[in-house]
């Protein structure tokens, strides 16, 4: 097994949920590809690191994966209330 | 060569459960699929001897993230009610920027054809990973907590704000 076998691994997974971002509405689907995008960053720094600093690098990421997923959780809940929707097609108004 | 089928089974079970979520109308078991895929994660870490990180990718993702997001279903049933918009057009464009994009990916890296990358049996011992996190990275792991700090403040204030009568 090369280091070209698993970024191609971490590319695909990455690519694999780029296309579910772009294909579903749903903002909830869309965070959860979301994560799925940054574990997929994740594996590829693991994999083609192989030493401890990049799995220190790994775990900082986890925190900000965490981070971000009680902000955008936050976000949508707040979009709910407001749009009555969470379909990103029917969210079109930017007034504050 | 078990860790190489490992690694291979592991990301094979993930790709799968990505590619399933995107054809799943049902927010929740979408959400189940993630989880699969996660887990696959964690078990591609083991084969990367990468044991602390498999065991925080069990406990924070699948076990925190992944109930924030059960939460977060149930306490909003705009998910469940809203019905897919049809664009068949918007959905193969979308599938054919991932394709564009992988392409790219891997051209970009044929590079790392020449380096080899076995994984094998290797203990990064958790004092190796915290002398980097609070010796080398010590900066950047205090930064993390105020990256926290700010999170915890901004989901606060936006679930507890009113909305204008």
């Amino acid at each position: 097994m090369t280091a070209y076998n698993l970024a191609a691994i971490a590319f695909t997974l990455f690519a694999l949920a780029t296309a579910g971002f772009l294909t579903c509405g749903s903002l909830v689907r869309m965070l959860m590809f979301l994560e799925l995008m940054l574990n997929a960053a994740n594996i590829a720094l693991v994999a083609l690191g192989g030493s401890a600093a990049s799995q220190a690098y790994a775990a900082m990421l986890l925190v900000i994966a965490a981070a971000e997923a009680g902000v955008g959780l936050a976000l949508i809940i707040a979009l709910a209330g407001a749009f009555k929707t969470l379909e990103a097609e029917n969210i079109k108004e930017l007034k504050g | 060569m078990i860790l190489d089928a490992a690694v291979y089974l592991s990301a094979g079970v993930a790709a799968l459960a990505t590619l399933l979520m995107i054809f799943q109308k049902n927010p929740v078991k979408a959400a189940m699929l993630m989880l699969t895929a996660l887990l696959a994660t964690a078990g591609m870490y083991l084969a990367f001897s990468a044991q602390l990180l498999a065991v925080l990718q069990v406990i924070i993702y699948g076990g925190a993230i992944m109930t924030l997001f059960i939460v977060a279903l149930s306490v909003t049933p705009q998910a469940w009610k809203d019905k897919p918009v049809p664009g068949r057009a918007v959905r193969v464009l979308g599938l054919a920027a991932a394709a564009v994009l992988l392409t790219e990916l891997l051209q970009v890296s044929t590079v790392l054809r020449a380096a080899s990358a076995a994984p094998g049996f290797s203990e990064t011992g958790t004092l190796a990973i915290a002398m980097n996190l609070f010796g080398r990275f010590a900066f950047q792991f205090e930064l993390l907590s105020l990256v926290i700090l700010a999170s915890i403040v901004g989901a606060v204030a936006l679930a507890s704000r009113r909305t204008a009568p």
